[in-house]
């Protein structure tokens, strides 16, 4: 009893203890923050892809990239040094894989978040993250929203994002040279009548790529068509009565493990066939980031080897 | 078989029986058909499972899902996914072994000195089954993201992976199962009025548990391998099935197995058609059906 008692006083003690010890780290930023801008802080409104308008500081000196193609935005920018935390599964650059954790895309941890004091959150939509969105907000830490869609949305972001950090002219040029880049691969395939193109994103259950993918633009400007072009949402799970029937002349896997070769709805395809068969690194093909301009280049060449009837 | 042919004739590319091309042809018979006769065999293999278990225990609510039989075989699957993706007849071997240690675990913790007691029997199965859903939450999120896609969309009861071998292998295993079970009926409708009235006529009432456990498990095992959890069926056929012929075991037994390949087939292909040519995992028709069902026949009761 005694000895219950005892550890219960223990408890009580360190739980005080703790309190007394964040409320201090507490007064100690605010002082921090009247010591360095003797003036109230300097911030200004930046407009994220959902509208909201969101206070930043003038410098971004700590942020968190919660999605790897914002990774990969943040480092084109040329602001890759200023992340403090990223995802499990941001692996490019090389540089981005030393960044702290903070979790995975679905399942950030937001004790850790807060702890790294970021002083902007950069969240995909794609990663569903909007309740999480909202708890961060209540801590008080900005959270940007992007919402890229297409080409023209992540170049758009790029320069919001050099806008952020105040790398205006890295962004502008990034922004520029992927604009040409688009540009050559796009002169090569106008006017040349599209190939019917299957993107498998896997195999079993059999996903593809619908009517809101950005990758359906993608296959169009490397001078295909996606033959699923006109299906609901962005990653449906087709039929394979209806995959078995579109006859398509290409099938480009999203290159992972369970996803090597083509579902057997399309063993008597054109495409299968002809061995016209392509494989897409999956992470170019899953991030809205710069790389999705590599792999345009890759899946137009791919597909300028192919004959058109 | 009004039902075989109806969904044979529906899906999301239309095709005419008569005249098909080669392509149509294809449609039908490597991937329309499959389909359908596979939904057949588990729709078969749950609802007689069920049939047996609610008569066995005498219990309304018994079912492989509530008894931890089904989230048995899911694990085991789910093993034979992570560990043994080479080899075709893993997932069914691995998923009997895992609804037969389930069912021998829940059989084991039910039994006291005081001989089987059917509360206890029902509780340790739901626990098991709690027990199991948290293992495979856990192993879900431990799997890589390319592998957890096609895991959680089996888990939620797909039938779209249906292949040929699979097909063999559950209709084997739904026709030896049905029999071995009309075979104990008698026995079944002796031991519904109780245990004790059915030794006295003779039946041997431990031989009869394992041939049922035994048989529920190899059934409930190959349907969940072939194509993950599609609920309620093995609980809601049955019960329709004795509304309609009456509660003798020689009767409801094969009946069930007829009423639930409909039931399966006819969700198969709400599945498969309503967002064409996207589709929805069949198991979420069946509950969705299923739920709504079960309370109006507790009502009626």
């Amino acid at each position: 009893m005694k000895r219950l008692r005892k550890r219960i006083a223990w408890g009580l003690l360190a739980a005080v203890c703790l309190i007394l010890f964040e409320s201090g780290c507490r007064s100690g930023t605010t002082k921090d923050r009247s010591i360095s801008g003797s003036a109230p802080e300097v911030t200004r409104t930046v407009t994220d892809d959902l509208g909201n308008q969101i206070r930043i500081p003038q410098k971004i000196e700590r942020a968190v990239s919660l999605a790897p193609n914002l990774t990969e935005d943040v480092f084109a920018v040329g602001a890759g040094e200023r992340l403090v935390g990223v995802t499990t599964y941001c692996d490019f650059p090389e540089e981005a894989t030393k960044i702290q954790k903070v979790g995975d895309t679905l399942n950030p941890n937001i004790e850790t978040i807060v702890a790294l004091k970021p002083q902007i959150v950069l969240v995909s939509t794609a990663s569903q993250l909007e309740a999480f969105s909202t708890t961060l907000a209540d801590n008080g830490i900005a959270v940007y929203i992007t919402n890229p869609k297409s080409l023209d949305d992540i170049f758009k972001d790029l320069t919001q994002l050099g806008d952020i950090f105040g790398t205006q002219n890295t962004a502008a040029k990034v922004v520029s040279d992927l604009t040409d880049r688009v540009a050559s691969v796009t002169q090569t395939t106008v006017g040349t009548k599209p190939v019917r193109v299957f993107v498998q994103i896997s195999k079993e259950p059999l996903f593809t790529i619908g009517k809101r993918s950005f990758l359906t633009e993608i296959v169009r400007r490397a001078g295909g068509g996606s033959v699923t072009e006109n299906v609901e949402t962005a990653y449906p799970n087709l039929s394979k009565e209806t995959a078995l029937a579109l006859e398509p002349d290409v099938i480009i896997l999203s290159d992972s493990p369970d996803n090597q070769e083509p579902n057997d709805a399309f063993k008597n395809s054109p495409a299968v066939k002809n061995g016209r068969i392509f494989r897409v690194n999956a992470d170019l093909l899953s991030r809205p980031g710069p790389r999705l301009v590599n792999a345009l280049e890759q899946i137009a060449a791919d597909l300028k080897a192919v004959p058109t009837k | 078989m009004a039902a075989l042919v109806f969904a044979a004739a529906l899906g999301s590319e239309r095709l005419s029986f008569f005249d098909l091309n080669e392509q149509q042809r294809s449609i039908l018979f490597d991937i329309r058909l499959p389909r359908v006769l596979l939904g057949a065999c588990v729709g078969a293999s749950l609802a007689v499972a069920g049939a047996a278990l609610q008569s066995l225990l005498r219990n309304p609510l018994a079912e492989p899902y509530l008894l931890g039989v089904s989230n048995g075989a899911a694990l085991g699957t789910m093993l034979a996914f992570v560990f043994f993706t080479g080899f075709e007849f893993a997932r069914p071997v691995f998923a009997f072994a895992g609804a037969v240690i389930a069912t021998i675990t829940v059989y084991r913790m039910a039994k006291s000195r005081a001989g089987m007691n059917v509360e206890r029997l029902v509780l340790s199965g739901v626990i098991v089954t709690t027990f199991l859903s948290s293992i495979i939450v856990l192993l879900t999120s431990l799997l890589d993201a390319a592998k957890l896609r096609s895991f959680t969309f089996w888990l939620l009861g797909d039938l779209s992976q249906a292949t040929k071998s699979g097909f063999y292998l559950t209709l084997a295993v739904v026709v030896i199962g049905t029999i071995a079970l009309s075979s104990q009926a008698r026995a079944l409708n002796l031991m519904m009025i109780g245990e004790r009235d059915a030794f006295d006529f003779g039946v041997e009432v431990n031989r009869v548990r394992i041939v049922v456990f035994g048989a529920a498990a190899a059934l409930v095992g190959t349907a969940v391998a072939a194509s993950g959890s599609v609920g309620y069926v093995g609980l809601i056929v049955p019960h329709l099935v004795r509304l309609a012929v009456g509660s003798d075991n020689r009767l409801v037994v094969p009946f069930s197995a007829l009423a639930g390949a409909t039931f399966v087939v006819l969700a198969d292909t709400a599945a498969r058609t309503l967002i064409a040519p996207r589709e929805l995992p069949v198991g979420a028709i069946t509950a969705l059906i299923g739920a709504p069902l079960f309370i109006y026949l507790l009502r009626r009761n």
